[in-house]
């Protein structure tokens, strides 16, 4: 384990965060794997992979990189870069088949949007486990027997994330900003800046204590199209309106109130805020971004088909299902629902679908075959009830 | 994230991948495309591997060869299917959604022809060599492997003039396609270890694209 290399790709990784940051596919070895060790999968984003090679330190185990054109696992599979192609490629291309008597391979859980166990399992014999959202729970799964709890299915939005995704939005807007601002009025550097780094900062902080509001009762959904520019809704517009009248109340006591400065920095300080609030939602993992369509869709669970094979519990992110052994699932936690689609994916007796607003019904087929793209949109026509 | 703004302009990128290519490219692709297919005799069975919205596919086609389109994009797919339909060449061609990996289950000593345009460079090295050990195995003896794709100019200068232009269109195709391109080493080298004959080996002026036609020639012994 390269501690340093870890350290510079975490830094690297984070500033840039929303960019894909791809690294090489195939096997790594870790430790002294023998022909009965585990086989772990994940994406060819380079970040993930150190994370994952620090979360199986100590172990003998192989994993394969497979790609994901350099993003994320959720992002990757959701948007139909990270496929079955992916894996069936790296497990046959990658030489693992000669190395291992077994045939169990365990992918990364917020996968299940756009891998299909089935298909693995039709098209390499290889038989996928679903593991943990994080990385770092991997060790105690292995000790568990490759058996989850429900916390490690579970997507949290814990600081460190939080902070990673403050990051993602001012890192690149305070260089955009600073190279535009330096060459001609360099005094401008270090205002903009607080605004963008703190602004980013606050509002992923602070995040917990606003999000209460708006959170589980699901009006989020209903927010309309205006979501797109003011995403979360009017968080962000209330705190530029405090911001405002700290800034009209400051220069008022300070003697120094010009109307030029206060429209100045009131709409420089609008742009900042739209900017970094474009995607507040689509940042955390706990809703679904305000750009996307899907976030109107509601799973539906048809009872007459389910017959309670428990793939949807297992991928879950959220825990809205409940499987009673051998009987039809229930969805009681419906409200906590992302609209990831990876249960729909995953339901070998296609019983779950997505329906709109309006009552359109989007099919598990179509939703497998067509992924989002980055603004959100299936490239699909839905069926009309 | 930022290409967002993007993204908004172009929404969908495979309606305009074509174009995309085509513009980057000054339509020297297509004429590569060409030299390809001129090798593809009436009646044969060609392969086309990685045949995004079926440029090449359709081309091959219509020099009445019967031709399976792979590729792992689905909307690709669609498009090449619309492209197929609109040249009237449907009952000629099949697509069939795989990856290289998948040509496992393909039968042997199958194809008179294999192709593949801008796929190679997509695929990492483990890939490459599987596609072409796969591509030897469902080839009939004295068929024809034909491909195109990005390189990189081994002459140090051409490689410096290039660069400046390379990250341009790099970006440009970014935006307009949303794939990243990546040019393709030793092709030559890996398709003569893979135990073709080269045939042919053509460069661009600038030697960063690269024609390759080999044959594969009938194993002793079998």
């Amino acid at each position: 384990m390269n501690y340093f290399r870890y350290v510079i790709i975490n830094i690297i990784g984070t500033l840039l965060r929303g960019f894909p940051l791809p690294c090489k596919t195939g096997l790594r070895i870790i430790g002294n794997p023998n022909r009965n060790s585990p086989v772990f999968l994940t994406c060819n984003f380079t970040v993930t992979v150190e994370r994952v090679k620090k979360a199986l330190q100590g172990m003998d185990a192989y994993l394969l990189v497979a790609n994901s054109k350099g993003d994320n696992v959720w992002c990757s599979a959701t948007g139909g870069h990270f496929t079955n192609h992916s894996v069936i490629s790296v497990i046959k291309t990658s030489g693992i088949e000669e190395l291992v008597d077994h045939r169990n391979v365990v992918l990364p859980q917020l996968a299940a949007t756009g891998i299909q166990e089935r298909i693995i399992r039709k098209k390499t014999g290889w038989k996928a486990i679903w593991g943990p959202v994080y990385a770092k729970d991997i060790p105690e799964f292995v000790e568990n027997h490759f058996d989850k709890t429900p916390e490690m299915r579970q997507v949290e939005f814990p600081l460190t994330q939080r902070l990673e995704m403050a990051i993602m939005w001012a890192f690149p807007f305070s260089i955009i900003a600073s190279l535009l601002v330096l060459p001609f009025k360099p005094t401008l550097f270090f205002p903009l800046n607080i605004i963008i780094w703190g602004w980013s900062l606050f509002l992923f902080i602070a995040f917990p204590l606003y999000s209460k509001w708006y959170g589980r009762n699901k009006k989020t959904s209903g927010f309309s199209k205006c979501t797109v520019i003011f995403d979360l809704g009017f968080v962000p517009v209330v705190t530029w309106i405090i911001f405002m009248i700290i800034l009209v109340a400051g220069s008022i006591a300070f003697h120094q109130f010009h109307i030029d400065f206060i429209i100045g920095w009131g709409i420089t300080s609008l742009a900042v805020l739209l900017l970094i609030s474009i995607d507040l939602m689509g940042s955390t993992p706990i809703y679904k971004s305000g750009l996307h369509e899907d976030r109107y869709l509601k799973v539906i669970l048809n009872s007459d088909k389910c017959k309670g094979a428990a793939s949807c519990e297992a991928v879950c992110p959220k825990n809205c299902f409940d499987v009673k052994q051998g009987r039809s699932a229930s969805i009681p936690r419906l409200d906590e629902c992302v609209q990831c689609g990876a249960c729909i994916v995953q339901c070998p007796f296609d019983a779950l679908y997505f329906e709109s607003p309006k009552g359109e019904i989007l099919t598990p087929e179509s939703i497998r075959e067509y992924k989002l793209n980055l603004i959100g949109k299936r490239l699909v026509k839905v069926n009309k009830q | 994230m930022s290409t967002y703004v993007f993204m908004k302009i172009l929404e969908s990128a495979p309606d305009r991948y074509d174009k995309g290519i085509d513009i980057l490219s000054f339509g020297k692709l297509s004429q590569a495309y060409d030299r390809l297919i001129s090798h593809i005799q009436k009646g044969q069975k060609v392969l086309d591997i990685g045949c995004g919205t079926g440029a090449l596919t359709i081309k091959a086609a219509r020099r009445d060869a019967k031709v399976t389109g792979i590729d792992i994009n689905p909307q690709m797919l669609d498009i090449a299917k619309k492209h197929a339909e609109a040249f009237h060449l449907s009952d000629r061609i099949r697509f069939i959604e795989a990856g290289v990996a998948e040509m496992e289950s393909m039968e042997a000593k199958s194809f008179d022809v294999v192709m593949s345009g801008l796929c190679f460079s997509e695929l990492s090295e483990d890939e490459q060599a599987y596609a072409l050990k796969q591509i030897k195995r469902i080839l009939k003896d004295g068929g024809m492997l034909l491909l195109a794709d990005e390189t990189i100019a081994g002459n140090f200068f051409l490689r410096a003039i290039n660069l400046p232009v390379k990250i341009v269109i790099k970006i440009i195709t970014y935006v307009l396609t949303q794939t990243g391109t990546h040019a393709i080493r030793h092709l030559p080298e890996k398709v003569k270890k893979a135990g073709f004959k080269i045939e042919s080996l053509r460069f661009n002026k600038m030697q960063d694209f690269i024609e390759v036609t080999a044959i594969k020639y009938k194993e002793a012994g079998s």
